[in-house]
């Protein structure tokens, strides 16, 4: 009896596996009758095309055929006008389209001819950055590389290329040449010269090559992209203005619904001053940095994006210069070696881009604090070796506005402790009015007063600067720039 | 006990090779948009299988549309991502992809969808010089003003909804027919609606409307844009005056996005009527879908043509 129902059983769900299979069967084959009535109908569609057109030609050919029949006949005495052929409506509404397809075929031909020469090239583009100025106050007393009184800067000739190198990866180069003040020559470099991935499983991404560091938020945006004319005081002291590095950086986000990016990195320099090689360059003289962001919509309108910044040289020889120790002492640099660069920074950043019209409002509130604790090896005058480890503050805040898609105006406060002396302050107010004539041409008038105290040995200055940028060619929207 | 718990176990077992033979109903198809018309006939093609996100919300310029971090983890888990085309989205997109690190979706990849494939774009620049302004290399991108060019999105939507789950092809496909079959009707409608729009002159802030005045027939006067992307000289508003009094040019359009002064001056100036149509779902009250947002524009601009309040 079990057995029985066993097998009933069995008999029954056989048959709804086999009704499913069967459904299947008969799914598919409505599918293919579907598909088959789909290509039936396209066919009709086509018969009626081809039958219209044997119409208009069936036309054509008696038209021939009446106007032979025509010029067979004796014409008449007096040469009439013109006489007017009337041809069928279907035939010239033909011709009209037979036309435009022309027209339409020879304009995409002669676009293909123009592409052609330049298929492979990259995206080039060209910027060119001019800045006037006006300081109240001489070089030495300002300590700036540049003259006081007037001057006029081309800071940044800035040749851009960029293109996939496979689809594995993108290459981008920055050829930059600023002009020296002293000799106003022009030095060119390469400012960066990167391969980074595309396609890496696990949401990485890893750049090599020479590139600026992902430190903070300003210190990778090129001078020209800044949003006010100088880079601030702190940037410039603590990092060495950008943060040009030769090495390789690993950029993570994390597989979770918030937006969370970890970035680490480790080159053989990290700012403009390049570290001092010696004979043999181990780990320990690399250096290394990181960075942490996440980012909150605040609202649809208002965002804000804080990050943490990390930077670390263990073992490090400066190129220097005369310093002065906190104790008032000045050392040559021969005796007074940067021994360890550490530095920690976070930023801030909360905006206002309302969706509707963020092209034409909107208002920026950036902020970047910065400490450094470097070490140094300090040779005091009675030939005592020691090391010293001296640490300083820096920070700048700045408010843009956006009043229009043309105009923005800004301010920023900017205040920095030496990094080798951290009694020597400088404080800068700054106040600027930027006009984008349209996208590719800016012109930006920024007034500075910067205040030192004592310590630093030099003078308040009051500047006005004039920075006029323009871009020809290829310009892309990169992430660092939202 | 033991062989009636055998003979259930049996049957279980049974009941679950059956099961396996059923579709399994899988985790919904993830699918990113940059704009918000693209969004609706994704919806409309996938139906419940998709999981749509657009990136804007219809109310921005679509050249605007903000980099935010926090459109980069959905993109990251982005199955599909379809985009309007014609490098309409050069602004923000490719740096959002580079910054999504998912392989699916980047350029040309099988996750990247261009929705204008198959279409010929007007507009094409025979220059991309700068002096021409922000000149789009491809044509002018805003083809889903025109209904029926929108058409050939949706179905570039299916094409690639069916090659991404080939399971689910005849769903897609019996979703694509119904709202084709909606839109060839509204198409019909809208087309006997917009009769008295043939012929009429109009200017647009930004140069959005091609598609739309070729395809009911509308004469482009011009734009308040000196050219795309930059923005009026008082030189370029005067002429643009005096050329609209000469040819009686009756209606002056402001894509919601852009600053009412200039147009709303041009208009008094003219006597034009000023309206305001946006350019894809959601950009004013009331346009959510497609189909709803061109019943907007039609009737908004038959009734601004009619001289009608």
């Amino acid at each position: 009896m079990k057995v029985m129902i066993t097998l009933i059983l069995l008999l029954i769900l056989s048959s709804g596996a086999f009704a499913q299979t069967m459904e299947d069967r008969l799914n598919t084959l409505e599918q293919t009758l579907k598909k088959q009535e789909q290509t039936i109908q396209q066919l009709k569609v086509l018969q009626e095309t081809l039958q219209k057109q044997e119409q208009a030609i069936e036309e054509q050919r008696k038209l021939i055929e009446e106007l032979k029949a025509a010029a067979k006949q004796p014409q008449p005495a007096a040469p009439p006008a013109a006489a007017e052929i009337k041809q069928p409506a279907a035939t010239e509404q033909m011709q009209q389209q037979v036309q435009e397809l022309k027209e339409k075929v020879d304009q995409v031909v002669e676009a293909q001819k123009k592409v052609v020469p330049s298929v492979f090239n990259p995206a080039i583009g060209f910027v060119g950055e001019t800045i006037f100025s006006y300081n109240s106050k001489n070089s030495q007393q300002t300590g700036s590389s540049q003259p006081g009184g007037f001057s006029v800067l081309q800071r940044s000739v800035e040749l851009n290329a960029a293109a996939s190198v496979d689809p594995f990866a993108r290459g981008y180069v920055v050829i930059n040449a600023t002009v020296d003040p002293t000799t106003g020559e022009a030095n060119a470099g390469v400012e960066e010269a990167a391969i980074v991935t595309t396609s890496l499983p696990w949401n990485l991404t890893v750049k090599g090559g020479r590139f600026f560091g992902e430190f903070g938020r300003l210190s990778y945006i090129h001078d020209h992209e800044l949003p006010f004319v100088n880079r601030p005081l702190v940037l410039d002291q603590y990092v060495g203005g950008e943060s040009k590095t030769d090495g390789v950086q690993v950029n993570y986000l994390l597989p979770i619904s918030h937006y969370v990016s970890l970035t680490a990195g480790a080159g053989t320099q990290f700012g403009d001053t390049p570290n001092s090689v010696g004979d043999f360059r181990s780990a320990s003289n690399l250096n290394y940095w990181g960075r942490a962001s996440t980012y909150f919509d605040l609202t649809p309108n208002i965002s804000f994006e804080p990050g943490l910044s990390g930077m670390w040289n263990p073992n490090t020889l400066s190129l220097g210069g005369p310093q002065i120790q906190p104790n008032g002492n000045i050392f040559n640099s021969s005796v007074f070696n940067e021994r360890q660069r550490r530095m920690v920074g976070a930023d801030i950043t909360f905006a206002y881009r309302p969706l509707r019209n963020n092209q034409f409002k909107s208002l920026t509130w950036g902020t970047e604090v910065l400490y450094s604790n470097n070490r140094y090896d300090v040779l005091s005058p009675d030939g005592a070796l020691s090391t010293q480890t001296v640490p300083s503050y820096g920070l700048y805040s700045y408010l843009a506005y956006k009043l229009s898609r043309e105009w923005t105006v800004g301010t920023m406060f900017e205040w920095v402790e030496n990094l080798y002396n951290n009694e020597a302050r400088t404080s800068a107010y700054s106040g600027w009015v930027t006009w984008a004539v349209s996208h590719w041409n800016q012109l930006r008038l920024q007034y500075t007063h910067t205040n030192n105290n004592a310590a630093t040995g030099l003078q308040p200055n009051d500047a006005v600067y004039l920075q006029w940028a323009w871009i020809i060619g290829s310009h892309a929207h990169g992430w660092q720039e939202r | 006990m033991r062989p009636k718990l055998f003979l259930l176990f049996i049957m279980i077992l049974l009941i679950g090779l059956c099961t396996g033979a059923l579709p399994a109903h899988a985790a919904k198809i993830r699918v990113v948009t940059t704009l918000t018309d693209l969004a609706d006939f994704a919806r409309a093609v996938g139906g419940n299988l998709v999981e749509v996100n657009s990136l804007a919300t219809g109310v921005e310029d679509t050249h605007g549309v903000p980099m935010k971090p926090s459109f980069v983890p959905m993109m990251n888990r982005a199955d599909l991502l379809i985009l309007v085309g014609f490098e309409c989205e050069h602004a923000f997109l490719p740096a959002l992809i580079e910054a999504s690190k998912n392989p699916r979706i980047q350029r040309d990849r099988e996750g990247y969808v261009d929705a204008s494939k198959g279409i010929t774009p007007l507009g094409a620049p025979t220059s991309t010089d700068h002096s021409a302004g922000d000149v789009h290399p491809y044509g002018d991108p805003h083809y889903m003003l025109d209904p029926v060019l929108a058409k050939t999105a949706v179905q570039n939507i299916y094409k690639a909804f069916a090659t991404f789950a080939p399971q689910y092809e005849a769903e897609f496909t019996r979703n694509r027919d119904a709202y084709l079959a909606r839109l060839d009707a509204k198409i019909a409608e809208w087309e006997k609606e917009a009769k008295p729009l043939k012929g009429k002159k109009f200017v647009s802030y930004h140069e959005h409307w091609p598609y739309f005045a070729a395809r009911f027939g509308m004469d482009y006067f011009g734009t308040i844009e000196l050219r795309p992307g930059i923005d009026p000289t008082a030189r370029h508003i005067e002429e643009l005056i005096a050329s609209m009094k000469v040819e009686h040019v009756p209606i002056v359009v402001r894509e919601p996005q852009f600053p009412e002064k200039v147009p709303k001056r041009i208009a008094e100036q003219t006597r034009a009527k000023l309206i305001i149509l946006p350019i894809m779902p959601g950009g004013v009250p009331n346009t959510e879908t497609y189909i709803k947002m061109m019943d907007y524009i039609v009737q908004t601009m038959v009734t601004a043509a009619e001289g009608r309040k």
